[in-house]
C-alpha cells in the first residue's frame, strides 16, 4: 500500500513537472520548464536524453559525429547580461556597454567567478574552488558554472540534428546577430527568436565559454555520458567557445561549429569582445519544484 | 653611452618616404644621448631614491632604495597586513599606499599614509585604491572602489575624490559621478589634469584620458595602451604602450586642449621573450624611468594575501619580477632584449614580485 502510494505521488510530480505551466514543447519528447531563479534570472530546465555531438560534414574537430547522454540541468534562457554582472557586484569588462547587452570581453576565470557569485546569492553551494588555478569544478554542487561543451551543444540543437535547429542556413539572418546582420556590435539579448527549447542567442551576439579543456581529437575518444572534456595539459591551455557572435561568419554559428580561446587569464584587459557566457547548474526534482514558473 | 644597442629611430606616424629620406641623411641622430658615464654611476650619484612593493617572507612591503638599488630598506614589516602602491609626496617626506587586510572577496583594501621612514602611519580611507599626490602635496587624490565586495581587477573603480591633507576631509571630484573604471591616475604638474586610463566604462572601450582636475573637462588622448605618468617637468607623457612596450612623448600641458606628440622614445621587449614591462615612473629630473620588468603570469595563490589575475595587478605574485632603470633622454626604440648593463640598471635582483616604482628626491637633512 506504501509502495502504491508512492508510486502515486511520483507520478503526480512528473505529471506536474511536464504540466501545463511550462513552456511549448516544440520538439519531440523533450519536457522543457522555464523557470526564474532565485536572483530573478530566467532559466530552462532541459530534462536528460541523448543526443548526436558533432559532426561528420564540419570541421575535422567535429568528427566524428557521436552519441552522447547528457543529465537534465538548468540553463540560462539568455547570455550573462551586464546588468546581471552588476547584481554580483563584479566589475563590467564590456566592450558595449548596456544592461540589457551580454557581458563580452570576459576572460574564462572571471566568468567562472561570476558563477559563484550567482551561486551564493541564491544560497546554492558553488561549484568552482577559487583557491585553484583553474577554478576545478565540483560538477556534485548544485550551484551554477559554465557549460560543458557537451551540455552546450545539447542544449543549442534542441533535438535537431541539423547544422541549426531553425532550419537552412538563409533563415540565421532571421535567427541570429552574426556578421552579415550585427553591424559590428552586441545586441540586446533575446532580440531573435529563441530555439526550440526557449533558449536565446544561441548562434549569435557573443561566444560562450565552455567549461571543456579545447582538444581537436577530443570526440575521438570522449565519454559518452556527460562528458567534461580532456584534462588540463597545464600551460598553453585553450578552452571551448561555442555559438557564433556578432562577427562570427554563419559557417561559425552553426550548432556542431568549435572554437579555442585563450583564456585570457594572464591579460590585466581582454580585449577579445566577443566572448561571453551563460551558465547551468544541477538541480533536483524537488529544487525544480520550488522554482517560480516564468511568464509567458 | 646611452642606448647603444637601440634600433633607429622611427616616428610612429610618419609617411614611409619620410622614414626613408631620414635613415639616408641623418644616419648620425640615432638614440645616442651622448657620451656619458655608465648609468649605474649615474643613478648611484643623482641622490634620488626609489620605491617600491615587495613581497617577502609571505608578505606584500614597502621597500626604499638608492637609486641605483644598493641598500634597499623594508620600511613596513607588517607580517599580517599587506601594503602596495607606494606614491611619494612632491617634498618627498611621505608615502601613501595603500594596504590589504582580510581575504578573498571580503578584502579591505584601505589607503594609508606614513612618513618616508615608515613611522607614524595613519589610515586615510577605506575601499579605495591607487592614491597619487597634488603637486602642491596638499592633496591626495584616490580613485573609491565599484563595490563593496572586493575585485583585485585595477579598473573595478567609480568616480574620484580626494583626501584633503590640511582638513582631513574627503571631497569629491567635481565630476565624480562621471568617472567610471579608472585606473592608474597622477596628477600634472600645472595641477590642471590628472592622466588615466579607462577601460570598459564612461562610454569609451578603453583608453587613456585626461581628465581636468577642478572641472569636468576630458580628453581622450588617442594613444594606445594605459598606465600613463606625466613627467616631473610638465613636458612628457610616458605609458604603458603595450605588455611589451613603454612610450615616451611630448605633451602640450599648459595648452587648452593638451595633446600628445610624436613619440620619442619606445622601450620594448621581443613579445617572444614573454618578458613584461609595466608601472613606469619618471626620476624627480625627468632624466630617467623606472619600470617592472617579469615573466607573464597570473599569480600563485599558495602565496598568502594574493590574488588570481595578471601579474602586473596589484596584489597579484609576479614571480621574477625586478624593478628596472634606464635612461629616459634618448630617442628612437631601446631594445631591453640586446641593451647592456651600461644602459639598463636591474634595481631590485630577488625577483620577488618588485612593482610599482615611485622614485623621489629625499628632503636633505634638517630641512623642514
Amino acid at each position: 500500500m506504501r509502495i502504491r502510494i508512492e508510486h502515486i505521488a511520483l507520478l503526480a510530480l512528473a505529471g506536474w513537472l511536464v504540466g501545463c505551466d511550462r513552456a511549448p514543447d516544440k520538439s519531440k519528447g523533450a519536457a522543457t520548464i522555464e523557470v526564474v531563479s532565485k536572483s530573478g534570472v530566467e532559466m530552462v530546465y532541459l530534462p536528460g536524453g541523448e543526443f548526436t555531438m558533432g559532426s561528420d560534414q564540419g570541421s575535422a574537430d567535429e568528427a566524428p559525429a557521436h552519441k552522447v547522454t547528457i543529465s537534465a540541468f538548468l540553463i540560462d534562457k539568455h547570455e550573462v547580461m551586464q546588468e546581471m554582472f552588476a547584481k554580483a557586484q563584479l566589475p563590467n569588462p564590456s566592450h558595449w556597454q548596456n544592461p540589457k547587452k551580454p557581458v563580452e570581453r570576459i576572460r574564462w576565470r572571471d566568468a567562472k567567478v561570476y558563477c559563484n557569485e550567482r551561486s551564493m546569492l541564491e544560497g546554492l553551494k558553488p561549484c568552482y574552488n577559487e583557491k585553484t588555478p583553474d577554478l576545478d569544478c565540483d560538477y556534485s554542487a548544485n550551484g551554477y558554472r559554465l557549460p560543458t561543451e557537451a551540455e552546450w551543444e545539447y542544449a543549442a540543437r534542441a533535438g535537431t540534428t541539423t547544422a541549426y535547429d531553425f532550419g537552412p542556413a538563409d533563415k540565421l539572418r532571421q535567427n541570429a546577430w552574426f556578421a552579415d546582420n550585427a553591424d559590428q556590435e552586441t545586441h540586446a539579448a533575446g532580440q531573435k527568436p529563441a530555439n526550440r527549447w526557449g533558449l536565446h542567442d544561441m548562434y549569435g551576439n557573443v561566444s560562450e565559454w565552455c567549461e571543456d579543456v579545447y582538444d581537436p581529437a577530443y570526440y575521438k575518444s570522449s565519454p559518452a555520458a556527460d562528458p567534461h572534456g580532456p584534462p588540463s595539459p597545464g600551460v598553453d591551455v585553450k578552452r571551448v567557445m561555442r555559438g557564433g557572435n556578432w562577427k562570427a561568419s554563419a559557417e561559425m554559428c552553426r550548432v556542431s561549429a568549435r572554437q579555442a580561446q585563450r583564456t585570457g587569464n594572464t591579460d590585466a584587459c581582454f580585449y577579445t569582445d566577443f566572448c561571453g557566457f551563460r551558465c547551468v547548474r544541477r538541480v533536483s526534482a524537488d529544487e525544480l519544484a520550488q522554482l517560480p514558473r516564468a511568464n509567458n | 653611452m646611452v642606448h647603444r644597442n637601440c634600433d633607429l629611430a622611427v616616428g610612429r606616424r610618419w609617411p614611409a618616404c619620410a622614414v626613408m629620406l631620414w635613415l639616408l641623411c641623418v644616419p648620425a641622430a640615432r638614440v645616442h644621448a651622448g657620451e656619458l658615464a655608465p648609468l649605474r654611476d649615474r643613478l648611484k650619484s643623482s641622490a634620488y631614491k626609489i620605491a617600491y612593493e615587495c613581497y617577502i617572507d609571505g608578505n606584500w612591503e614597502i621597500f626604499v632604495s638608492n637609486a641605483d638599488g644598493s641598500v634597499p630598506v623594508n620600511l613596513t614589516n607588517t607580517p599580517k597586513e599587506h601594503e602596495h602602491y607606494p606614491q611619494v609626496s612632491p617634498d618627498g617626506t611621505k608615502i601613501c599606499l595603500s594596504i590589504d587586510q582580510g581575504e578573498g572577496r571580503e578584502t579591505v583594501r584601505s589607503l594609508w599614509i606614513m612618513d618616508i621612514d615608515g613611522k607614524n602611519r595613519r589610515k586615510l580611507v577605506d575601499s579605495a585604491r591607487e592614491p597619487f599626490w597634488s603637486p602642491d602635496g596638499k592633496l591626495i587624490g584616490f580613485l573609491p572602489q565599484e563595490y563593496p565586495k572586493f575585485n583585485v581587477v585595477d579598473y573595478s573603480t567609480r568616480g574620484m575624490s580626494f583626501f584633503n591633507l590640511e582638513t582631513g576631509k574627503v571631497e569629491p571630484h567635481p565630476n565624480s559621478e562621471k568617472l567610471h573604471h579608472l585606473y592608474n591616475p597622477s596628477f600634472a604638474r600645472n595641477g590642471k589634469w590628472i592622466a588615466a586610463t579607462v577601460h570598459a566604462g564612461m562610454g569609451v572601450s578603453h583608453a587613456i584620458l585626461l581628465i581636468e582636475a577642478h572641472g569636468d573637462k576630458i580628453i581622450n588622448l588617442k594613444i594606445p595602451g594605459c598606465r600613463p605618468c606625466l613627467s616631473p617637468d610638465g613636458k612628457q607623457i610616458a605609458w604603458g604602450a603595450g605588455d611589451y612596450e613603454l612610450a615616451i612623448a611630448p605633451i602640450s600641458l599648459d595648452a587648452d586642449t593638451p595633446a600628445v606628440g610624436p613619440w620619442r622614445l619606445r622601450i620594448k621587449e621581443k613579445e617572444a621573450s614573454k618578458q613584461k614591462i609595466y608601472h613606469i615612473d619618471w626620476s624627480p629630473d625627468s632624466r630617467f624611468v623606472s619600470f617592472s620588468r617579469g615573466p607573464d603570469g597570473e599569480g600563485d595563490l599558495s602565496k598568502a594575501g594574493t590574488f588570481h589575475s595578471a601579474c602586473e595587478i596589484v596584489g597579484v605574485y609576479a614571480r621574477d619580477w625586478n624593478i628596472y632603470a634606464v635612461s629616459a633622454e634618448g630617442s628612437g626604440t631601446l631594445d631591453l632584449t640586446k641593451t647592456g648593463p651600461a644602459d639598463l640598471v636591474q634595481i631590485t635582483t630577488n625577483g620577488s614580485s618588485n612593482k610599482e616604482p615611485a622614485w623621489f628626491a629625499p628632503k636633505p637633512a634638517g630641512k623642514e
